[in-house]
C-alpha cells in the first residue's frame, strides 16, 4: 500500500512515524517543497534572533527518513486528481500515485491586504521557513547561525510562482539592515517577531486594530499589562490604529504606512494578521472545502469527502468543542490529528475529539494560560478576577456560572492546565476552586503560594 | 520582580566567543595552555609567593574564586530573574568562597590539615585511602566516610544529584558561572549520548578498582613489594590522566567548543554513582501533558545533552541519570511545561496520557 503525505509539518510528520509503528512494510512518501527536515515553527522566533541555531529547532536526528524507511519528495503538490488517485506536482515532475492521500499542508500567512504590499521589499510575515531566512536577513543583513548544509537544495526543483521561493530584501538594496520597524496585528506572531526585534534592539511600533491587545483572549487589565510591558520595553504600542496604505521608493523599498492617525516612516512591515488554511490548490479538485475558513472538511476519523483521501493540521476544518467546523492552528492539535489520520487511514476506528479548551503562551516575558470558556460570552457568565502585586506578580480570573466554574485565564504564573481542565469538566464549584487553586499550580521551586483574599 | 521565565531573548549564536567563532577556539587554547602549565610546570609558584599564597594550589584556588564570582554576576544579569537560580548560584559561590578556599586555607594555620569538606569520594579520590584516612584526624576520617557512604546517597535519593552537582560541587559550580556562556554547545545527539554512558560508567569502575588497590596496597605492603608498586603507578596513572587530564585539561579547558559539562557528564565517577541513586530517589522533571510546542529551547540549553524535548513532546515525566537539576530547562521553555520536583508520587497515567484528545 501506498501513503502519500503532503507536508512534513508535525502533523505530516507525527502521521508518517505512526503510519510506521503500525504498518512496518507500508510504503510512505512524504512530499514537501518548504524544508527537507521537520522543524518546529513555533520555534522560527528563536533561530531569528540567535537563541536557537536551525539545527536546534528539529526535534527528531536527520537520519529519520533513512531509520523509518520514509521516502521524500521535494516538490510542491499542485492539485489531485481523485479519479485516478493522483497527486499532481508542480515544476513538471510526474504525478505521485497512491492508495491513501493525507493532506497535511498547513497554513499560509493572511497576505497583506492594503494595494501593492505585497510586492514591496520589507513586507513579510513569520510563518515559514523562508519567512525566517527573510526576516533574519531584513533584521540583521545576515543569515542566521550554523544554516543546513545547502539550505536550498530542496529548491532546485520549484518554480517562480512558489510561495517558498527565495526572497530578496530592502535591506540588501538599501545596504542596511533595518532601524525602523512597524508590526500590524495584535496576536502571537506579532509579539513573537517584536520580541525579536526588541533584543536585536530595534523598537517597533505596534499596531493594533482593536482598542486592547488580543481581545479574544484577554480581558481590558490583563491586556493592559502586556500593553505596559510592551511599552517598558520601548515598543510603540498604538491601539485602534489601523494602517489605510504603504508607500515604498523607486528601488521598491517600504518607507512608509500611512493609518487612519497619520503616517510612519519604516524599514520594514511584519504583517502578523493570522495564517489561514493552505488550500488554495485543491479549490477544483472536487475535495468539500469549508465555506469560511477553506480549510478541508473532515469528519471525526478525519476522512475528507474522498474516501481514499484524509486532512490533519492547520488544513483540515475540524468540529470543535463547542460545536463550531473549523480549523485548529495549534501545535499539539496538529501532533494529535497527525496520529489519529494515520491510525484511521489504516482502517483503525480512531476518533478525534478535542476535550476542554486549554493553551498557554508568552507574551513578552508573561506567561499566560488559559482553560476553558474565557471571553466567550457565555449566557450569565461572571468574572471573579485577582491582581498580585508582590515579589511576584500576577493575574488570575475564574469564569463562572451560577457559582460553577466554566474557564480559567491566567498571567505571571505557571499553572497545570490539566487539573484546571479537570476541575472544569468536574463542574467544581467556585469557592471549592479558590480554596484549592494552588494545588494546580506548577510554579518552579521556592515561588512563593499565591494568596487569595478570603 | 520575580518572574519565572527566561527574560527577553539571548542573541547567544549570533555571539562568536559563544558559537565556537575563533575568539572561542583561542580561550579554550588558553585555557588549555593555563591547564598544561599549572599541573605540569612550576610557573606559577612565583606568582603564588609575590600575594603571599603557599603554593600554586592556593593561587590556583584563588583564580577558581575569582572566575566563578565573574560567571555568576553574568549568569544573574541572563538568568537572575527566576528565584531557583538566584538562590542556586548563591550557594555555589557561598560554599566555594567557604569551603573550597577559605577553609582549607585557614585549617592549616590552626594546625589542622588542609581539608575540602564540599569535596567526597569518589571525586576526591584519595578521601577513602587507608593511609588519607589514617593520617587524618578521627572527626575529618568519619566526615568523610559518612559523606561517602551516607550523606551522598540519602540526600541523592531524597533530592536528586543536583544537591551535589549544582548546589555544592566546585566543578559543577564553575560550569554554572565561568562556564554558563557556553551551555548551548553540549551535544545533545544519540551518539554523545551512548558515548557518555560507556564512559562515565568506565571511570567510575576505575575509581572502584582505584580504592581496591590502594586498600590492598596497605594490607600487602609488608608482604609483597610488587602489589605496592603496582598500587603506586596505578594512583599516580588515575591522578594523571583523570585527575589533571579529564577534569581539568579537556573538562574545563573545552569548556568554550564542547560546553562546560564535558567532565561531569563524560567523566566524573561521582556523578555516575549519584545518577544511579537519583534514578531510584524522588527526584524528577514533571511534563504538563499536551502543551510541549517542540520548541527545543530545553534541549538547546541543557548543559548535559538531554533531549528534553523529546521526553515533553512525548507527555513523559522523566528521571535521567545524567540530569544535575540546574533547572535550564524550565527556566527557557515558554509554555511553562517542566518543572523539577521531589515527589516519591506517582505522576498520574491519565495525565501522562494526555487530556483523552486522541481516542484510539
Amino acid at each position: 500500500m501506498h501513503i502519500v503525505i503532503v507536508g512534513n509539518g508535525v502533523a505530516g510528520t507525527e502521521a508518517a512515524l505512526e503510519v510506521r509503528r503500525r504498518a512496518p512494510d507500508a510504503r510512505i512518501t512524504v512530499v514537501s517543497e518548504e524544508t527537507d527536515h521537520f522543524f518546529s515553527r513555533t520555534a522560527l522566533m528563536y533561530v531569528a534572533i540567535g537563541q536557537m541555531a536551525h539545527k536546534d529547532i528539529e526535534p527528531l536526528e536527520r537520519d529519520v527518513y533513512e531509520r523509518m524507511k520514509l521516502q521524500r519528495v521535494r516538490a510542491r503538490a499542485t492539485g489531485v486528481d481523485l479519479d485516478k488517485r493522483k497527486l499532481l506536482l508542480a515544476g513538471g515532475k510526474e504525478p505521485l500515485a497512491y492508495d491513501k492521500l493525507l493532506l497535511c499542508c498547513g497554513s499560509r500567512p493572511r497576505p497583506a491586504p492594503w494595494e501593492g504590499s505585497g510586492d514591496l521589499l520589507g513586507v513579510g510575515h513569520l510563518v515559514t521557513m523562508q519567512d525566517l531566512h527573510w526576516f533574519t536577513r531584513e533584521l540583521w543583513g545576515s543569515e542566521g547561525h550554523d544554516q543546513p548544509e545547502r539550505p536550498w537544495a530542496h529548491l532546485d526543483a520549484s518554480t517562480d510562482d512558489s510561495p517558498y521561493r527565495r526572497r530578496k530584501t530592502a535591506a540588501e538594496v538599501r545596504g542596511r539592515p533595518a532601524e525602523k520597524a512597524c508590526v500590524v496585528g495584535g496576536g502571537l506572531i506579532g509579539i513573537e517577531s517584536i520580541e525579536v526585534m526588541a533584543a536585536k534592539g530595534v523598537k517597533p511600533t505596534f499596531l493594533i486594530r482593536e482598542e486592547a491587545f488580543w481581545p479574544i483572549a484577554l480581558d481590558g487589565t490583563e491586556a493592559a499589562w502586556i500593553a505596559e510591558e510592551l511599552r517598558h520595553h520601548g515598543v510603540d504600542v498604538r491601539l485602534q490604529e489601523s494602517i489605510t496604505a504603504v508607500h515604498g521608493d523607486d528601488s521598491g523599498c517600504i518607507t512608509s504606512v500611512d493609518t487612519d492617525k497619520g503616517s510612519i516612516d519604516t524599514d520594514l512591515l511584519m504583517v502578523a494578521i493570522g495564517v489561514m488554511p493552505q488550500t488554495g490548490w485543491l479549490e477544483d479538485s472536487g475535495l468539500e472545502l469549508e465555506e469560511r475558513s477553506r480549510g478541508i472538511v473532515v469528519d471525526e476519523r478525519l476522512q475528507t469527502s474522498d474516501p481514499h483521501v484524509w486532512a490533519a493540521g492547520d488544513c483540515a476544518a475540524v468540529r470543535w468543542f463547542n460545536g463550531w467546523v473549523r480549523p485548529e492552528q495549534l501545535w499539539y492539535t496538529g501532533r494529535d490529528q497527525g496520529r489519529v489520520a494515520a491510525a484511521s487511514l489504516l482502517g483503525s476506528e480512531a476518533r478525534y475529539a478535542r476535550g476542554t479548551w486549554y493553551n498557554s503562551a508568552k507574551l513578552m516575558d508573561i506567561e499566560y494560560t488559559t482553560v476553558g470558556l474565557v471571553n466567550m460570552g457565555v449566557d450569565g457568565e461572571e468574572n471573579w478576577f485577582h491582581q498580585e502585586q508582590g515579589r511576584v506578580r500576577s493575574t488570575t480570573r475564574l469564569v463562572h456560572k451560577d457559582g460553577v466554574l466554566i474557564g480559567f485565564n491566567a498571567l505571571g504564573r505557571r499553572w497545570d492546565h490539566s487539573i484546571l481542565a479537570r476541575w472544569i469538566e468536574e463542574k467544581r464549584s467556585l469557592a471549592w476552586v479558590k480554596a484549592n487553586l494552588n494545588h494546580a499550580r506548577f510554579d518552579t521551586e521556592f515561588v512563593p503560594p499565591l494568596q487569595l483574599p478570603a | 520582580m520575580d518572574l519565572q521565565a527566561q527574560q527577553g531573548l539571548m542573541t547567544t549564536y549570533r555571539e562568536a566567543w559563544r558559537s565556537r567563532g575563533a575568539t572561542a577556539w583561542v580561550a579554550s587554547a588558553l585555557l588549555v595552555g593555563f591547564y598544561c602549565a599549572l599541573y605540569w610546570t612550576d610557573w606559577f609558584e612565583g606568582p603564588a609567593a609575590a600575594i603571599g599564597l603557599k603554593n600554586k594550589w592556593y593561587l590556583y584556588g584563588f583564580l577558581y574564586c575569582v572566575f566563578m564570582v565573574g560567571g555568576a554576576v553574568y549568569y544573574l544579569r541572563q538568568h537572575g530573574n527566576s528565584r531557583y537560580n538566584q538562590l542556586r548560584i548563591a550557594v555555589n559561590v557561598a560554599v566555594q568562597v567557604l569551603l573550597g578556599f577559605t577553609l582549607p586555607f585557614v585549617m592549616p594555620m590552626l594546625g589542622q590539615p588542609e581539608f575540602y569538606f564540599s569535596y567526597f569520594w569518589p571525586l576526591k579520590y584519595d578521601y577513602l585511602f587507608p593511609d588519607t584516612l589514617h593520617s587524618l584526624p578521627l572527626y575529618l576520617s568519619l566526615y568523610t566516610i559518612l559523606g561517602t557512604f551516607v550523606l551522598a546517597p540519602v540526600a541523592s535519593l531524597l533530592w536528586g544529584k543536583r544537591w551535589y552537582c549544582s548546589w555544592v560541587c566546585g566543578c559543577g559550580a564553575l560550569a554554572n558561572t565561568f562556564g554558563d556562556p557556553w551551555r548551548h554547545l553540549t551535544s545533545p545527539s544519540t551518539k554523545a549520548w551512548r558515548f557518555e554512558k560507556v564512559a562515565v560508567h568506565s571511570v567510575l569502575l576505575l575509581a572502584f578498582f582505584l580504592l581496591a588497590v590502594a586498600i590492598g596496597g596497605q594490607m600487602l605492603n609488608d608482604k609483597s613489594e610488587a602489589f605496592v608498586q603496582f598500587s603506586y603507578s596505578v594512583k599516580s596513572w588515575y591522578g594523571f590522566a583523570i585527575g589533571s587530564v579529564l577534569a581539568g585539561v579537556v573538562g574545563t579547558g573545552l569548556y568554550p567548543v564542547l560546553g562546560p559539562r564535558v567532565w561531569c557528564r563524560n567523566f566524573c565517577p561521582m556523578a555516575a554513582m549519584l545518577g544511579v541513586l537519583q534514578k531510584a530517589g524522588r527526584f524528577r522533571i514533571r511534563v504538563k501533558p499536551d502543551m510541549c510546542i517542540s520548541c527545543g529551547n530545553c534541549t538547546t540549553y541543557c548543559e548535559m545533552g538531554i533531549d528534553v524535548r523529546s521526553y515533553a513532546q512525548s507527555n513523559q515525566s522523566f528521571t535521567r541519570a545524567s540530569c544535575v537539576g540546574c533547572g535550564m530547562c524550565a527556566h527557557v521553555c515558554p509554555r511553562g511545561v517542566l518543572r523539577l520536583e521531589n515527589t516519591w508520587e506517582q505522576a498520574d497515567d491519565k495525565v501522562r496520557q494526555g487530556l483523552g484528545a486522541v481516542d484510539f
